[in-house]
């Protein structure tokens, strides 16, 4: 049905796509694989007309076609439901189903034929939907639903998912998977973009990997194993060594979690009664794939996400609100742009944002900048952070250099407690091993360093001892010196193996 | 945490005088556009615009009272926006001026209509905090629901300055309360000669306002820059997110902000009645507190460019009246130059990001840049 050949697509400072091969059989589902950021949705863009690509070639049905915009993607039978729907939240379903549609008998609107043909889709797959409901009265589900029955009304042939299962119950997405079987019975194909392994086993006839904008490989579903796809998925090209380090006899609990139980924002359970406990002079790694918890338990140890039950003490203290003594507990946020630095902020005004309140930095109220400027000058000596002056804006630097503005803030106050979030993402090889020589230092000072990352090889490079988080769990624990790769992956699917 | 606070999408320009120079191209190259397009309607009219321009700069420098004119006219844009510039560089974008001013111009004349027993400086005094505070109380609401509700300010203020005007309109027309009975035009009684601003220069209507709004404008450029309140502050509006994570309370900080937003709208009525109106009277700001918006953005967000901005904006309403009168243009060209001008920075600031983008393709590779690059 699609055939895509020697897709590229550069963006100004990264190759989003590089020679990507793709192609979908009729009346198969096809999963797209990766990690965020491996080049998903750019392919699908690409594909559906968002984006013009560089190179390479699209075929149809054998014909080869010039997708210029989605329009024509939509008359040559293609659909896309986006992460993010596009539906006009103050009107009803059938409104957002008419939108855009040829009429019988323009310009009047064919209310009565819409309906009846939009309750017959409503039966004949199962999505059931209220016409007559305004959108931002319907749950998520059914506003996804609404997004496929548009794609129907148009009887597209090529329905192109974009991680339509983030924003599901677990119910909901049974639902979809028995939608979308119907659909490919009927000779249509699906795309099922998504970075959960499980699903794709579920779901998919067939599986390609991407990762770093490159393709890795496209299997049968008999022949990939959980292990196998994550190996693909997260790997690296180049393999991290494991990274020596001075023995540590001497470890006191630092951060003490007890039944540990949060929402996230759409008040779905993020964590599921997590008890653990980090030692000073120790990297603990948080392996698994996004999305399953990481980030709530990093919000929640830092106080910035108040947990539903259970608790939080660092060196006895419990975390009731954000925690904001330096001294304490740093935090490395893992998106750097929009949580971590102000960028239209210089570098001495990064620096300063955890400490600005104290001396010798704040003068009853006057900020004494002169200070400031001496000690952001220090830090990038000591930090090696390559930037001109410290009077620069932080966004010319790049993204290395940033990360380490990050690392700098946070930990030049020898906090007790250093949680990672994700740091890496994004860094080429250099930045990440020079993130990596940092954390050991802070650990090798006795500090708690959490490593949380979905780079395998990083976690296991890095830590000291290893557990592996899966739907808000942690799965088990083990020593970071004699981790089994199998096991980590293995666990990071959702399986519980006893040591 | 949830994505309540929009990031300010206008382009502002780090704080300094420097930075200040540099970044005033823009709004030079705004106003020099702006009189050439509105040179185009005027010569339409088959007039002269030298002549009409000419006009307007005799009216805003020619002697002595068009100068102080000039300054009289200056000092309430001056102020408001000096509360507009507050705002947005603390994530706030208070279009709500016009409504505070209302009910901080009631308040100051409230106590100025008090034959209290105290010296002149004191009444003056009190009638002007009365204005800051009549003004804030009146943000209140918006400031609220802005900080711990996540709704947008710009349409609540918005709807308040309705409010306002009309409750001011309903004190004046009572002579139980503010208003003057058997006026002709409703307006409130006279403000007690103690309770007014002095004048500067005798002669003219040059007033002690001017005063307050300069040292304000030096006092809040200050504050901004070198203390850590308005660190904080610029933090919250640069990345209320960021702040958010290194523990700052965005929440309270975008409220308590948007309480001094408007306690500059209200001390800025205040001033305009107590120096120069003397009474309120339907209407009688002509809009000030929008203008505040424009004289924001000319002055580059800016406590120093705003003083330079604001002084433009009244010159322009000072020399309107003149040309007026010699060449018959009439005084609303003023406005059109007006909108012209902010027309002009606000297209330009939206060309602006782009510009920046192609640029750092070729200098700054944003992520993947090796660390010795």
């Amino acid at each position: 049905m699609l055939q895509m050949k020697g897709i590229t697509k550069n963006y100004p400072s990264v190759i989003a796509n590089d020679k990507i091969s793709f192609d979908v059989k009729i009346g198969e589902i096809h999963a797209l694989l990766g990690e965020n950021g491996a080049g998903k949705s750019t392919l699908m863009n690409v594909l559906y007309g968002l984006q013009n690509l560089d190179n390479g070639e699209i075929f149809i049905n054998g014909q080869q076609i010039h997708i210029s915009s989605p329009k024509v993607a939509a008359d040559a039978g293609i659909g896309m439901v986006h992460q993010h729907f596009m539906l006009v939240e103050n009107m009803t379903a059938l409104e957002n189903v008419m939108l855009g549609l040829h009429q019988a008998k323009p310009p009047l609107l064919d209310i009565k034929g819409t309906r009846e043909k939009f309750n017959s889709i409503v039966e004949k797959y199962g999505l059931v939907v209220d016409p007559d409901l305004p959108v931002w009265q319907l749950s998520v589900g059914e506003q996804q639903w609404l997004e496929i029955i548009k794609l129907l009304f148009r009887d597209v042939k090529l329905l192109i998912l974009d991680e339509p299962t983030a924003v599901l119950t677990p119910a909901e997405a049974h639902q979809l998977f028995t939608t979308l079987r119907f659909l490919i019975s009927e000779g249509r194909s699906i795309v099922f973009i998504t970075h959960k392994l499980d699903e794709v086993q579920e779901i998919a006839d067939r599986i390609t990997v991407l990762r770093d904008g490159k393709l890795v490989g496209t299997l049968n579903k008999e022949e990939a194993s959980s292990f196998q796809l994550s190996t693909m998925m997260v790997g690296r090209s180049v393999t991290l060594e494991r990274r020596p380090r001075p023995i540590i006899t001497e470890k006191s609990p630092v951060v003490v979690i007890e039944d540990l139980q949060c929402k996230n924002e759409r008040g779905l359970t993020a964590l599921k009664s997590i008890n653990l406990t980090m030692y000073s002079g120790e990297i603990l790694g948080v392996a698994g794939v996004d999305g399953n918890g990481q980030r709530e338990l990093a919000e929640c140890i830092t106080g910035l996400h108040l947990p539903t039950h259970g608790k939080i003490n660092i060196l006895g203290k419990l975390v009731s609100k954000v925690v904001d003594d330096s001294s304490l507990l740093g935090f490395i946020p893992e998106d750097r742009h929009r949580t971590g630095l102000i960028l239209d902020f210089t570098v001495y005004e990064n620096l300063v944002m955890r400490t600005y309140k104290d001396p010798p930095f704040d003068w009853h109220g006057k900020t004494n900048w002169g200070k400031v400027k001496t000690f952001a000058k220090e830090l990038i000596k000591r930090y090696d952070i390559r930037t001109p002056t410290e009077i620069v804006l932080v966004n010319t630097l790049s993204g290395g250099n940033q990360q380490k503005v990050v690392v700098a803030r946070e930990t030049n106050g020898q906090p007790s407690v250093v949680i990672a979030s994700q740091p890496t993402r994004g860094l080429d090889l250099g930045a990440i091993e020079t993130l990596h020589e940092l954390l050991i230092k802070e650990r090798n000072r006795g500090a708690a360093v959490m490593f949380i990352s979905t780079e395998l090889s990083e976690v296991m490079a890095l830590s000291d001892r290893i557990i592996v988080m899966f739907n808000g769990e942690i799965m088990g624990e083990m020593d970071g010196e004699n981790a089994n790769v199998l096991h980590v992956g293995e666990m990071m699917m959702g399986h519980r193996i006893e040591n | 945490m949830k994505k309540e606070y929009q990031i300010n999408q206008l382009q502002i320009n780090s704080l300094g005088i420097i930075d200040f120079l540099l970044a005033s191209s823009r709004p030079i190259f705004s106003v020099i556009m702006a009189f050439l397009v509105s040179g185009v309607i005027i010569l339409i009219q088959g007039i002269n615009p030298i002549d009409a321009f000419s006009a307007i700069i005799r009216g805003a420098f020619g002697n002595i009272g068009s100068i102080a004119n000039t300054c009289v006219r200056a000092t309430p844009l001056l102020i408001g926006a000096l509360g507009m510039t507050l705002g947005i560089r603390g994530g706030i974008f208070n279009v709500g001026a016009e409504g505070q001013l209302y009910i901080g111009a009631a308040a100051a004349t409230t106590v100025g209509l008090l034959p209290l027993p105290v010296p002149s400086w004191l009444h003056i005094t009190l009638s002007l905090i009365a204005g800051i505070l009549g003004g804030s109380l009146f943000a209140v609401l918006p400031a609220f629901l802005k900080a711990y509700r996540g709704i947008s300010e710009i349409v609540v203020t918005i709807m308040l300055n309705f409010v306002g005007i009309y409750f001011v309109s309903y004190l004046i027309h009572e002579p139980n309360l503010i208003g003057k009975a058997d006026a002709s035009y409703a307006q409130s009684r006279d403000i007690l000669p103690s309770a007014a601003l002095p004048v500067l220069i005798k002669g003219t209507s040059l007033h002690f306002g001017i005063i307050i709004a300069v040292v304000l404008a030096l006092i809040l450029f200050s504050v901004l820059k070198y203390s850590r309140f308005g660190y904080r502050t610029r933090m919250v509006g640069a990345n209320p997110e960021a702040a958010h994570y290194v523990g700052v309370n965005v929440k309270r900080s975008i409220f308590t902000t948007f309480l001094m937003v408007g306690g500059f709208s209200g001390l800025m009525g205040a001033v305009e009645i107590l120096g120069f109106k003397h009474s309120i009277f339907d209407y009688f700001s002509g809009g000030l507190g929008y203008d505040t918006v424009a004289v924001s953005l000319l002055g580059g967000v800016n406590p120093l460019g705003v003083i330079v901005s604001a002084f433009f904006f009244g010159s322009l309403r000072a020399g309107g009246n003149l040309m007026q009168q010699t060449v018959g243009v009439s005084t609303y060209m003023v406005q059109v130059i007006q909108a012209l001008v902010v027309l002009f920075i606000v297209g330009i600031g939206f060309m602006k990001p782009r510009i920046r983008k192609q640029k750092s393709t070729t200098l700054q590779p944003i992520e993947t840049n090796n660390l010795e690059g």
